[in-house]
């Protein structure tokens, strides 16, 4: 059942003063902690991280919305490869063809300047332009599960979707495991790396990657321009003078951004929605009686979204002194943003551990966060789900976990709130 | 390029007139260009947040046109307060010499 993620509102029996979320039981059903937060410590310092948690709806917005304070260049550069920078950086000089510094995870002026490229890439209008191309792919993954009448759908279905998708739009050929070996090690990357082995296999992948891409780079600044995303960044003039093209930092690091950011995301939304028809048949129901209402079909991908959000935090480092939430920060100090608690504050959301997909403010929601730094690829993301709702509920019935509920596991990261292994049983729709 | 001048209404009821500036791009563009209040733009134009929601008067609407479907869809869902009629996302309001006196009120988010 669904309500295994749910606090039912119990903040008791969270002892602040020892509780982690670097805890594996906490990080897989996080949403009693995040309770005890709001109540008694929005703020909280989290010792084994060493990170403030900011939990309250309000207090992610006074955050997101001021990127010069609380900054996302210095968040990230902190959280970087962790307790191993500098052997890190040597791998990836020596066999990675350099360390390249990241061109998103900036601040303004610097972020404004290539985020203005990406902001036309997926918008509303060109998403749906997409359409067709990701129901065909969702309706041959869906119609491969049903030739067998099981399957582990974050592997089977989630994420080659979503790295067919996207690689598509890049303009590359890679298989789906490759994609998601790749983006498994950049999560370790901004994670918190257990030991050297780690660092070891995730610096090995993520040479793979950047020797990748800077080859499908030097193939395109030699040639003219083409049909694909890697080419018009290759081939983008920018509105500054002194800069008018990306640098080689800039596209190896979009590259590395446009490839893995929205396919773990995308793919553990996807696991997620599975999960839902598989505990809610009721929910499903709903759905299926309307499928041709686009209106019913957004809002539950949007509540879905709400609910569990695939994105656990993203960290911002403070550049002076501020209070939060009352409470007084050092400038230095190393924030994580908690979308899902902000997604569960009730004085934002009414119940907001019942899936309610005729809430008045669904859409706002945090899981693509606001501000400067809002998720790029929030309408692709959305795109994609709707059609997978679509194409999974006119074709499938009986969906079901073919593993008990309280053996479901949750990868172990702070950076995404992920069913490690997701293996349902269902039946063709008559 | 023509020049013309458009005037946001801001939330506190004070006005921002941009005066004499160049029909191009769009009307978020121009009010993100000078931060007006409450053009917040997070998705910078995509037709997706709806963080650039403005009403126009009802002596505009047939200048400006109404919104397109996307647009609709994107109104229905994310802002606060959606005015069929009156609402529409600045991000998809393309500045042209037929809008010169325009005047919007900028929608709370
Ligand atoms: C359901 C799927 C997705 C979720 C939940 C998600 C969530 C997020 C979140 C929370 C952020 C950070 C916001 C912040 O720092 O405040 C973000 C940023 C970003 N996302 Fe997504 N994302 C998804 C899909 C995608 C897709 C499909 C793409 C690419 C095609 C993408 C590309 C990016 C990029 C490039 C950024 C960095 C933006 C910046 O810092 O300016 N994401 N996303
Ligand atoms: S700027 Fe996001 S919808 Fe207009």
């Amino acid at each position: 059942m669904i309500q295994n993620n749910s606090t039912e509102a119990s903040a008791d029996g969270i002892d602040l003063s020892t509780a982690s979320l670097a805890d594996p039981e906490i990080l897989a059903h996080p949403n009693a902690f995040y309770a005890a937060m709001r109540k008694d410590d929005a703020v909280h310092y989290d010792k084994n991280l060493d990170m403030y948690l900011i939990s309250r709806y309000e207090d992610l917005q006074t955050v997101l919305r001021d990127p010069i304070t609380f900054s996302v260049k210095k968040g990230f550069a902190e959280q970087y490869a962790k307790g191993f920078l500098k052997e890190y950086k040597e791998i990836l000089e020596r066999d990675g063809g350099g360390f390249f510094v990241n061109a998103i995870m900036t601040d303004p002026p610097e972020h404004t300047r290539v985020r203005r490229l990406l902001d036309s890439a997926f918008t509303a209008h060109r998403v749906k332009t997409l359409q067709p191309e990701i129901t065909n792919i969702a309706v041959d993954l869906v119609e491969k599960l049903l030739a067998k009448g099981e399957g582990e759908v974050f592997s089977e279905f989630a994420m080659p979707m979503t790295s067919r998708i996207i690689c598509k739009q890049l303009g590359v050929d890679l298989p789906s495991a490759t994609v998601q070996r790749w983006a498994l090690a950049l999560t370790q990357q901004i994670s918190r790396m257990q030991s050297r082995e780690d660092m070891l296999r995730a610096a090995k992948d993520v040479c793979d990657l950047q020797n990748f891409l800077l080859a499908e780079i030097k193939d395109r600044q030699n040639s003219p321009p083409r049909e694909d995303m890697i080419s018009d960044l290759v081939h983008a003039r920018l509105d500054d003078a002194d800069q008018p093209t990306l640098g080689l930092d800039e596209l190896v690091t979009l590259g590395v951004a446009l490839l893995v950011a929205g396919n773990e995301t995308t793919a553990t939304a996807l696991t997620t929605m599975f999960y839902i028809f598989a505990t809610r048949p009721d929910i499903a129901a709903t759905l299926r009686a309307s499928l041709d209402d686009d209106r019913v079909v957004t809002r539950f991908v949007e509540e879905l979204l709400r609910f569990d959000p695939p994105v656990r935090g993203i960290t911002r480092m403070t550049t002076k002194d501020v209070e939060v939430g009352g409470v007084a920060l050092p400038k230095g100090a190393h924030l994580l943003l908690l979308y899902a608690s902000a997604n569960d504050d009730d004085s934002e959301f009414d119940s907001p551990r019942e899936f309610d997909m005729n809430r008045p403010n669904i859409g706002r929601h945090v899981s693509f966060g606001a501000g400067i730094h809002r998720c790029v690829g929030a309408a692709l993301a959305r795109m994609e789900l709707k059609v997978a709702v679509r194409e999974v509920l006119s074709r499938m019935d009986n969906i079901q976990l073919a593993i008990p509920n309280d053996e479901i596991t949750y990868l172990p990261t702070v950076a995404t709130h992920t069913i490690a292994r997701l293996p349902l049983t269902f039946t063709r729709r008559g | 390029m023509s020049i013309i001048s458009v005037t946001f209404v801001q939330k506190d009821g004070s006005e921002r007139l941009l005066a004499g500036i160049p029909a191009t791009g769009t009307l978020m563009e121009a009010g993100r260009s000078v931060g007006v209040d409450g053009i917040l733009a997070d998705c910078g134009g995509a037709c997706d947040c709806g963080t650039c929601h403005v009403y126009v008067p009802p002596e505009w609407t047939k200048r400006v046109g109404p919104p397109n479907d996307i647009e609709t869809d994107t109104l229905d869902l994310m802002v606060q307060n959606f005015e069929p009629g009156r609402s529409r996302l600045s991000c998809q309001i393309r500045l042209s010499s037929e809008l010169d006196g325009l005047r919007v009120t900028v929608a709370t988010t």
